[in-house]
């Protein structure tokens, strides 16, 4: 345990290095993209006086280094700074939209992993059974449509014909149900197709066979012996897609006017705001990183010959 | 003519009788009060403060909560608002008289020492307001007495009553900016028929009545702004009966609204003309035959009925109907879908087709390059696409480069300008044409500094919209910028597409409400459900 601890505060460590890079690289796309923050958040009126006054004023005629110094500097006493366009400090814009992002995640990993998992473990079982045919129909289903589309499909069934949702926002649980689902679409199908086949594979293996020849029941032998040993792969993919979902999550926003980080960042982008986009996008890569470190370290417990030594 | 008393006096009394029956059948009588209104729109303010936000998400809001010293109706006349009287006193002063006993939402006094310190606040803060440049040469506010207050301009300004009644004008408790400081860009405190209560980022931001409003008090109990960026979502969030309004609806279900009895669809003829943009001083567009060639290449009409279905009108000069000093430039009759016309036109200025139909002069194409962005303006993308088709029909060949609306917008505003063409709209937000033909049409407003991206340069014209700009005569300005659109109709440096219209679709229950033709207002403080 101590050797997972020492293992976790090293990789936390060396994400620092990881988040410079990345409010290097965000400064630098942004300054390479052509497009003025100032010039368009005040509008195609305003003249350019008016333009490089306000420039000045919030530092942007400054150099790239120098601002990235600024920058850094701020961010190492705790500070990530007023966004351009609104002048609101980056902490309170992200207050507002982490948790949204944080509770729609959580939503549509449970959901994929609920239903993924065991529609994959039950392919496997049973493949080339009629419900092996209908979850590989469904995957496909799943993975092909874009969520724009399988998000208004879900608006019109359940908002629209039976009126039992509400079409979009953010509040109660019910809020909640048509967004998880879109968003978790996707990942059910790729769960549950990366599941059977390695549940599938686990299952030819002489541990198995040993299993059920000494008499244990089939579900225990899947369970115990099959699903366990093959969860390494899954879990890799959980912690993927848990990356995935967060940031893949524009779409699934827009469309159910969810007030998450992924629109935060586009707007980011299109007002040239640096700084917002900035704070948004450490948020990001920090979560990376722990679901990253949480991955890792579940390793271990699912497979004690991982050791975290060294 | 002779006025014979007797003859006047029936129609008298039947214009008298028929005035008393309409003000018993006025809505005011059949209006009900309270209720929630649910307005779902596609994106979040910046900010609720104009000194922060200058775009139509703030502006929508704000324009409920604070009030200029001027109102502009939807017919775009000037009426007073929390000023009751002024006088030009000077060809830099005007003095206001203000309204007395109107209070601010957080109860202290509106007063010339509050509107001294909204202009200050917006024209000599540091920085300035976002909107302090949109404003002309103001300069400041003067106290005379209580309620009464002198606005100065650093030069004589013709369109400084339209100024103040910007939008972004409206009057701020003083008392309230200080104790908010940057806050008070989420919480606003003015005048207005509502008051703010909440902002929650990206989900609504709610208003409640003014109990306590000068004029006559609002009959919604509360407004709800919800964001819905989906134009699908919005739709159906209409049809469930989730919101009462949708700002910007899905055009192609407008026929369809109409239609229901249930939905209403609100129109009014907005102020932003959509066109093409040609570069005066890259040949062969310096040649003026040219250019008419191209605007007689264009089929208006084909593209108001095909691609924008209604929801747009043609656009029938470089100004909006409506907008002060508007004269209508007749590019039917000027410039009519021509194909022969258009040929005839480049043939005289010594282009021929050549082997493959594109024309030719001395060996060279008549190729001409276009920057175009796509969903800055309704069917932006698409018009561009259609012109380009369109003048491939009379042997010109165009090559577009599609940027995103950020880059574009730079390399609009920037110098020089390496293309021929270019897609981009211009809204005469302040309903003047001052802040239209001055920036886009003078000679020495050329970018970087000055918005005349077509590089136009008529010196008579330079004169005229420089007189109107520095007259307070309105007559004399209407009549300068009539010859002003006179002259620049013959030579034209656009192609006209179209004039954007502000449509907002509600259920039929919202009652007393108009679409206003400036964008960035939304009038609500009339606007009653009937349910």
């Amino acid at each position: 345990m101590a050797g997972s601890l020492t293992f976790a505060l090293r990789r936390l460590l060396l994400a620092v290095p990881v988040l410079l890079g990345v409010v290097f690289i965000v400064m630098l796309t942004l300054e390479l993209v052509p497009g003025d923050a100032v010039a368009m958040m005040l509008g195609e009126h305003a003249t350019k006086e008016a333009v490089d006054r306000l420039r000045e004023h919030l530092g942007l005629d400054k150099p790239l280094l120098v601002r990235y110094a600024q920058y850094v500097g701020q961010l190492a006493r705790g500070d990530l700074g007023r966004s351009i366009i609104q002048n609101r400090p980056v902490v309170d814009e992200l207050a507002d939209t982490w948790p949204a992002t944080l509770e729609l995640t959580v939503a549509a990993l449970l959901i994929a992993a609920l239903v993924g998992v065991p529609a994959g473990v039950v392919s496997a079982v049973r493949p080339n059974s009629s419900f092996d045919a209908l979850a590989r129909l469904g995957s496909l289903f799943g993975l092909s449509m874009p969520v724009f589309w399988t998000g208004l499909v879900l608006i019109v069934l359940f908002s629209l014909w039976l009126p039992w949702l509400p079409v979009g926002g953010r509040g109660s649980l019910a809020h909640l149900v048509l967004p998880a689902v879109a968003l978790a679409l996707p990942s059910i199908a790729m769960l549950a197709r990366l599941t059977r086949s390695s549940v599938l594979e686990v299952l030819h293996e002489d541990y198995v066979r040993t299993a059920r020849a000494k008499g244990l029941q089939e579900l225990a032998v899947v369970v115990k012996h099959g699903l366990r040993n093959a969860l390494l792969p899954i879990v890799t993919l959980v912690g993927i897609q848990a990356g995935q979902l967060m940031g893949g999550a524009v779409l699934t926003e827009t469309v159910f006017a969810w007030p998450g980080l992924g629109r935060l960042m586009v707007k980011a982008i299109f007002a040239r705001d640096y700084v917002l986009l900035q704070g948004a996008v450490l948020v990001f890569a920090l979560a990376f990183v722990l679901v990253n470190l949480l991955v890792d370290l579940s390793y271990g417990l699912l497979d004690p010959r991982i050791s975290r030594q060294g | 003519m002779k006025r014979g008393g007797t003859r006047l006096a029936t129609p008298l009394a039947l214009l008298a009788a028929a005035l008393a029956l309409g003000a018993l059948a006025t809505p005011a009588a059949a209006q009900k009060r309270g209720g929630t209104l649910t307005i779902v729109r596609p994106t979040d303010p910046v900010s609720l403060d104009p000194h922060y936000e200058t775009t139509a998400p703030g502006a929508w809001v704000y324009s409920n909560i604070l009030e200029s010293l001027i109102a502009i109706d939807e017919k775009l006349a000037l009426h007073p608002k929390l000023a009751t009287s002024w006088d030009v006193i000077s060809p830099t002063r005007v003095r206001f008289k203000l309204r007395p006993g109107v209070r601010f939402h957080d109860g202290t006094p509106f007063d010339a020492a509050a509107v001294k310190f909204t202009l200050d606040r917006a024209l000599k803060g540091t920085p300035p307001g976002r909107w302090a440049s949109l404003a002309g040469p103001l300069a400041g506010a003067e106290v005379v007495d209580d309620l009464t207050v002198d606005v100065v301009t650093s030069e004589p300004f013709g369109p400084i009553l339209r100024s103040l009644a910007l939008v972004y004008a409206g009057i701020v408790s003083p008392t309230a900016v200080v104790k908010a400081g940057p806050d008070f860009s989420r919480a606003p405190v003015g005048t207005g028929p509502f008051k703010f209560v909440e902002w929650k980022t990206n989900t609504h931001v709610i208003l409640e009545r003014f109990a306590d409003y000068w004029g006559d008090k609002a009959p919604l109990d509360r407004v709800v702004f919800r964001v819905l960026p989906e134009e699908g979502a919005r739709m159906i969030a209409l049809q469930t009966g989730d919101a009462d309004m949708v700002l910007f609806p899905s055009p192609i279900q407008l026929a369809a609204l109409r239609r229901d009895p249930k939905f209403a669809v609100h129109e009014a003829t907005g102020l932003r003309v959509v066109f093409v943009g040609m570069h005066a001083k890259q040949p062969p567009l310096d040649d003026v035959r040219v250019r008419s060639a191209l605007l007689h290449a264009v089929d208006l009409k084909a593209i108001l009925a095909n691609i924008l279905e209604g929801a747009a009108l043609p656009a029938r000069g470089v100004l909006a109907p409506g907008v002060f000093g508007f004269k209508d430039m007749r590019l039917d009759q000027l410039y009519p879908f021509d194909r022969g016309r258009a040929k005839a036109l480049l043939a005289q200025a010594g282009w021929n087709p050549g082997p493959d139909g594109v024309m030719q002069k001395g060996g060279q194409r008549l190729t001409l390059t276009w920057l175009a962005a796509r969903g800055r303006y309704p069917k932006d993308g698409e018009i561009t696409e259609a012109v380009q088709a369109m003048l491939r029909d009379v042997g010109v060949e165009a090559k577009v480069e599609w940027r995103e609306w950020a880059s574009a917008f730079t390399q609009f505003r920037g110098d020089p300008l390496s293309f021929h063409l270019f897609t981009l709209g211009w809204v005469t937000s302040s309903t003047d044409a001052d802040s239209s033909l001055y920036p886009l049409f003078h000679s020495r407003q050329l970018p970087p500094g000055g918005r005349n991206t077509s590089r136009y340069a008529n010196a008579r014209v330079d004169t005229l919209v420089e007189q109107a700009r520095r007259s307070l005569n309105q007559g004399e300005r209407e009549r300068l910028y009539g010859e002003a659109q006179d002259l620049l109709a013959k030579e034209m440096v656009w192609i006209p597409i179209y004039n954007t219209m502000e449509i907002v679709a509600t259920r039929a229950s919202v009652k007393g409400f108009g679409v206003h033709p400036v964008e960035y207002f939304l009038p609500l403080g009339k606007v009653w459900l009937d349910r």
